[in-house]
Order: C-alpha cells, then structure tokens, then sequence
C-alpha cells in the first residue's frame, strides 16, 4: 500500500528516517529530470536535488505537506532562477562578434546538438531537448514542468506565481519557437517514416 | 475554432484539465478537422519522443539528505508558520488592551460641561429667589421692630 506524503513525513518527524527516503525515492525522477534541465552537468543536478530537499523539510508547514510536489519544484525553480540569472551572459548571442562580425549564435551548431548525437541523430527528442535549453528560462521551465515532470498547467502555475492563462501562453510560445527550429528535422523524421 | 484555441485545448487535455464544455468543443473539432488531429498526433509525438536525462542523482542522495537534516526536529517544526500569525494576533491585542487601560477617563469633558451648565442654572435659578428672600428678611425685620404693630392683637 503506498503511504500519503502526509503520513511518511509524519512518520519522519517521529524519528524514522527511511520514510524521508522513501518520499526522496517516490520523487526523485520528476525532479532531478527538471532539475538537470538547468544545472550545467549532472553533479550540480545532484547538489540542487539535495539543497531541494533539505530546504523543503526544514520549511514545511502544515499547508505545504499536503502539496509536497508543488513545494518541491517550488524551491527547484528557485534554484533554477538563481542559477540562471548568475550565469547571465555578459555577451549578447545576437551581437556581431568584432573578430567575425557574425553574430555569435550563428557559429552555435544547429540546436547545440554534441557531433556524436548530430550523426546518431534522427533522434526527435533530442532535436527537442537541444532547443528546448535554447528557450527563455520561464517559457522553458513550464515546457518541462509539463513534458519532463507531467505537472498539470494549475501547480506549473502555482510554481510561477503566474495564473493558468499565463502558463499555457508560456507553453505555447515555447512549442511555437521549438516548431519553427525544429521543423526541418521534423519534415525529415515525417519523411522517413515507414 | 483558430489553431491557437486548439493548441490550447489539446495542451489542456493532454494535462487532464480539460472542463466538460471544452472537451465538447475539442471532440467536435477533432471529428470535423483533419488539421486538429495532426497537431494532436504532433503534440503526442513530442511528448513520447523526450528521452529522459541519461543520470539519475547519486545512489546515496537520499542518505546524504537524511544526514544533512539528522535530527528530526520536534513536532513543533511542522506547524511553525501556523503559530507564528496566532502568535502576533495575541501580542496585538494586548498592546490594544494596554494602550486601552490607560487611556484618560473620557467622561472629564462631559463633567466639565455639566457643571458650567449647572452653575448657569443655578445662577438664573437663585437670582429671583435672593431679591423675594432679602424683601421678606426686610418686612420680618420692619415687623419685629416696629412696636404700634401687635401681632398677639393682630
């Protein structure tokens, strides 16, 4: 029988300290896959997934338990947040470069794919994977609240601080911009299509 | 229905969250337009197509999570930010309560007032009575005094 989140962090706070794994297990692929979406290599992913968990049980209050996944990706998006904003680019990618005079997002290989996927390509998802880490931070972080996470657009929402409306115009922008990027890869997977 | 409205309602279906009269209006679209059920099966598509990350975090996350928050806190900890605003409420209201206590008595103006009126009155009130007293004590004193008139004979 599956305990309610509610009851393994009764138990927890009793002194029984599997019950706090067993929650950390029940959500650990939801939330390490948002979180890796951000984090610049998988050891960051690792230390954020931690820092998220600690911060959530040390302010968890009776209102919160009863939500526990929203509170989670809560305190995710706000590592997120910090994170990007402290890697904030001190260049534009769309200045010309004075060496070139080409922009600098014109010598990134087509949706950032690594050369090896490049050639395994034909792999849809990671075309989408490789654009989606070019999306603005909030249109790319409902993106994967929703398709990593599979949190419905009301908790992505309540993560945001942003109404319902809001969020699904997020989504939307962001699957208008992954279309138009990835439409060539898409027509060639179409036409290969057995 | 314009694609945007679609897109809307196939992402709001996709999530579960589809009220009954937009599901309505989706299926009647979906049964009318080849276009919708395209971008039905793209939006499908997609979803089914994300590979997950290829790590997961450490074997001993969990046990390094437990380590950092050992020990559990007291049963107090989960209820905290409910105390907290009760708490403030009760200092509240007594520093209302206090302030209250001691305040100045506000009957003082009202009594101040009453006894001006009081003494208007009394004033306007004895004025007459003096003059009709003093004429008395005068005619008493004429009475007492004069000797051809004998009460006793009167």
């Amino acid at each position: 029988m599956e305990c309610d989140d509610a009851q393994l962090l009764a138990a927890y706070r009793d002194g029984d300290a599997e019950a706090l794994g067993r929650l950390v297990e029940k959500y650990k692929r939801p939330l390490f896959a948002f979180l890796s979406r951000f984090a610049a290599n998988p050891g960051e992913a690792d230390e954020w997934f931690q820092e998220t968990w600690v911060r959530a049980i040390e302010n968890m209050n009776f209102f919160r338990q009863r939500h526990l996944i929203g509170w989670l990706f809560r305190i995710a998006h706000n590592l997120a947040v910090d994170a990007v904003r402290r890697r904030k680019p001190d260049c534009s990618l769309d200045a010309p470069q004075p060496a070139s005079g080409e922009p600098l997002a014109e010598r990134i290989p087509a949706a950032m794919l690594a050369p090896d996927a490049e050639v395994a390509g034909r792999d849809l998802g990671q075309h989408i994977a490789a654009a989606a880490a070019r999306l603005p931070a909030e249109q790319r972080e409902v993106f994967w609240l929703r398709m990593d996470a599979g949190l419905p657009f009301k908790d992505i929402a309540r993560i945001q601080r942003c109404s319902v409306n809001t969020a699904l115009g997020r989504m939307q922008y962001a699957l208008a911009k992954l279309r138009a990027e990835l439409a060539p890869a898409y027509r060639e997977l179409q036409g290969n299509a057995p | 229905m314009n694609p945007h409205e679609l897109e809307r309602l196939l992402l709001l279906e996709q999530s579960g969250e589809l009220a009954p009269a937009q599901r309505r209006a989706l299926d009647a679209e979906l049964a009318a337009s080849a276009d919708a059920c395209r971008l039905r099966d793209q939006l499908r598509a997609w979803t089914a197509a994300i590979p997950p990350p290829a790590a997961g975090p450490a074997p001993d996350a969990a046990a390094r999570i437990v380590e950092r928050l050992r020990p559990p806190r007291s049963a107090a900890w989960i209820f905290r930010p409910v105390w907290k605003p009760a708490l403030a409420a009760a200092a509240a209201m007594a520093l209302f309560l206090g302030v209250r206590a001691f305040r100045p008595a506000p009957v003082a103006a009202p009594i101040e007032t009453a006894a001006v009126a009081t003494a208007a009155a009394v004033e306007e009130w004895t004025d007459p009575l003096d003059a009709e007293f003093t004429e008395l004590e005068n005619l008493l004193l004429a009475i007492s005094t004069d000797d051809s008139l004998n009460v006793t004979e009167l």
